[in-house]
C-alpha cells in the first residue's frame, strides 16, 4: 500500500533541493527575460503580415506562450541530473535506508520533479497570461491541468534516460543534444505550417508541440494552425502515462540490487 | 614566451575535458542554423533580408560569433572556481611570473574560442559561397579571422574580469547571464540593425550599434555576402574591445593573485 504522505515527503525533498540550484534558476529567468524583452520584440517585427495573421494576429503572443513550454521542459528535465548526482555521491544508499518503500520513493521523485518546475515557471506563466489575456477560463483550466501532466511526463522521461544510461558523460551529451533538438523541432517557437516537411513530420508528434499548442488554445490564441485540443490532450496524457510508468518501473528495477553503482 | 605557451597549453587541455559541453554546444549551434534559421527563413519578410539573399544566409555568419563567444567565455568559470578553491595559490607557486600567467590565461580563453569556432566558420563560408558565389580573398579571410580573434580575446578578458570581481559563484553566473543575453540579443547576430532600431528603445539600439559582436558579424557579412559595406569602424570596434578587455582582465587577475 502506497502512503501518500510519504510520497509527498519525497516530493518535498526534491522541491527543497531545487531551491539550492540558485544559479540554474537565475540563468533560466534571465534567459526568459531576454527572450521576452529583446529577441521576441525584434523578431515580431521581422515577420510577414501573413505569418502574423496565421499565428492568431500577433506573433509576440504566440512566441511568449511557446517560451513557457520551453522553460517547463528544461526545468522538469533536471530531476534526471539529480538522480545521477545521487548515484555518484552515494546518496541512493541513504535514501534506501529511510522508512519509505521503493515505489513511494520513485513516485515521489517523479511528482517532485514535475511539481518543482511548475512552481518555478508559475510567475513567468502568469506574466505571459497577463500579456496575452485569458479570454476562455474553462479552456485555460483544461490546458493548465494538461501542463501539469506534461511536466510530470518530462520528469518521467528524464528519469527514464537517467536510469537507462550508465555513463554520466553519455547522459549529459544526450540531454544536451535532445534539449537542442526537441525545442527547435516543435511549435514552441514557430508554427508547424512554416516548417519544411521533414521537420514538420517530427514536430507533429513532439510532446512540446502538444503542450505549446494546448497552452495557446487555453490562453485564447485563435489560430487555425494549432494542433486540435483533443489531439493535444491525448498526446500529453499518452506521453505522461508512458514515461511516468517507464520511469517508475526502470528506476525501481535499477534500485534493486545496486545496479546504479 | 615559452612559459606563456605552457599556460595556454594547460588551459587548452582543460577545455577538451569538457567533451559533453562541447558536444552540447555544437549540437545547439547547428540546430540554430539548420532548424531555427531554416524555419525563420520562410517567415521573415523578404524586404528585410533582400540584401542578404535570405534569413538563413544572413544568420550563418552570426553563428560563428555565437560559437566563439560561448567557448571563450568558459575560461571565466574556471578562473572563478580557481579563486574560490584557492587553486590560484598553487598556480603562483609555479616558476611563472604573475604577468605571464595573466597573459597566458587571457590568450588561452581567446584561442579556445577561435579553435572551437573554426569548423563553424568553414560551414559558414561554404553556405555563403553556395548561396552567393562570393569567395573571400585571402586578405578578406585573414581580416575575418583576425576580427574574430580580437572578439574572442575580448570575450575571454570580459569573462575573466567578471569572474574575479566576485568570489560568489551565483553572482558570477547572474552577471554572466545578463552580459551574455544583452550582448547577444542587442546585436546584429540575429537580426539587422535597422530592425533593432525600429523595435527596441534607443539606448538598446545604441548598444547594438556599437556592440563588438555586431561589428564582428557585420564584418564577416561584408566579406562573405557583400553587405553591409565594410567600414574601418567595424575593425576598430573589435580591436578596441579585444585590447581593452584583455588589459582589464590581466590587471584584475594580477591584483587578485597578489592577495
Amino acid at each position: 500500500m502506497i502512503s501518500l504522505r510519504k510520497v509527498w515527503i519525497v516530493a518535498e525533498r526534491d522541491l527543497r533541493i531545487f531551491l539550492q540550484y540558485k544559479f540554474l534558476l537565475i540563468m533560466r529567468a534571465a534567459w526568459f527575460l531576454a527572450q521576452i524583452a529583446l529577441f521576441g520584440l525584434v523578431v515580431n517585427k521581422m515577420l510577414t503580415p501573413e505569418v502574423q495573421q496565421t499565428v492568431g494576429g500577433n506573433y509576440y503572443n504566440f512566441y511568449a506562450a511557446g517560451l513557457i513550454i520551453a522553460m517547463l521542459y528544461s526545468t522538469s528535465v533536471f530531476i534526471g541530473y539529480d538522480i545521477y548526482e545521487e548515484a555518484d555521491h552515494g546518496v541512493i544508499e541513504y535514501l534506501l535506508s529511510v522508512p519509505v518503500t521503493r515505489k513511494e520513493l520513485v513516485l515521489g521523485r517523479s511528482i517532485g520533479g514535475g511539481l518543482r518546475s511548475f512552481i518555478y515557471v508559475s510567475p513567468m506563466l502568469l506574466f505571459v497570461l497577463y500579456i496575452i489575456g485569458v479570454t476562455h477560463p474553462l479552456q485555460f483550466l483544461v490546458a493548465f491541468i494538461s501542463l501539469f501532466l506534461f511536466a510530470f511526463g518530462v520528469a518521467g522521461f528524464s528519469i527514464t534516460l537517467a536510469v537507462s544510461i550508465k555513463s554520466s558523460d553519455g547522459f549529459d551529451i544526450l540531454l544536451g543534444v535532445l534539449d537542442a533538438l526537441i525545442v527547435r523541432l516543435s511549435t514552441t517557437l514557430y508554427p508547424i505550417a512554416y516548417m519544411p516537411s521533414y521537420y514538420a513530420s517530427i514536430a507533429r508528434f513532439n510532446p512540446l508541440t502538444f503542450a505549446a499548442d494546448l497552452f495557446r488554445w487555453g490562453a485564447g490564441i485563435e489560430s487555425a494552425l494549432l494542433t486540435p485540443p483533443a489531439v493535444a490532450v491525448f498526446g500529453i496524457v499518452l506521453f505522461f502515462s508512458v514515461f511516468t510508468f517507464l520511469g517508475i518501473i526502470l528506476h525501481e528495477k535499477r534500485l534493486e540490487g545496486g545496479s546504479w553503482q | 614566451m615559452k612559459t606563456i605557451l605552457y599556460v595556454v597549453e594547460r588551459d587548452f587541455k582543460y577545455f577538451f575535458r569538457y567533451k559533453w559541453w562541447i558536444a552540447g554546444m555544437i549540437s545547439m549551434n547547428l540546430a540554430d542554423l539548420l532548424i531555427m534559421a531554416v524555419v525563420y527563413t520562410g517567415m521573415v519578410s523578404q524586404e528585410i533580408t533582400q540584401q542578404y539573399v535570405s534569413y538563413f544566409v544572413f544568420f550563418a555568419p552570426g553563428l560563428t560569433i555565437t560559437a566563439l563567444f560561448a567557448a571563450a567565455f568558459m575560461i571565466g568559470r574556471e578562473i572563478n572556481m580557481e579563486v574560490r578553491r584557492e587553486i590560484s595559490h598553487y598556480m603562483l607557486s609555479l616558476p611563472i611570473k604573475r604577468w605571464e600567467l595573466a597573459i597566458g590565461r587571457v590568450l588561452a580563453g581567446g584561442f579556445r574560442g577561435l579553435v572551437y569556432m573554426t569548423p563553424l566558420l568553414i560551414t559558414t563560408i561554404t553556405i555563403t559561397h553556395v548561396f552567393t558565389n562570393v569567395v573571400p580573398s585571402p586578405l578578406q579571410l585573414l581580416s575575418i579571422v583576425a576580427a574574430l580573434l580580437f572578439i574572442s580575446i575580448g570575450t575571454s578578458g570580459l569573462s575573466i574580469s567578471l569572474a574575479i570581481s566576485t568570489t560568489s559563484f551565483e553572482k558570477y553566473i547572474t552577471a554572466r547571464s545578463v552580459v551574455y543575453y544583452v550582448l547577444f540579443f542587442c546585436s546584429t547576430v540575429f537580426y539587422p540593425i535597422d530592425l533593432i532600431q525600429s523595435a527596441l528603445p534607443q539606448t538598446l539600439a545604441l548598444v547594438a550599434q556599437y556592440n563588438p559582436l555586431s561589428a564582428g558579424a557585420d564584418l564577416s557579412r561584408a566579406f562573405l555576402l557583400g553587405y553591409p559595406p565594410f567600414s574601418a569602424f567595424m575593425f576598430l570596434d573589435v580591436v578596441a574591445f579585444g585590447l581593452v578587455f584583455a588589459l582589464v582582465a590581466m590587471l584584475a587577475y594580477m591584483k587578485v593573485t597578489q592577495k
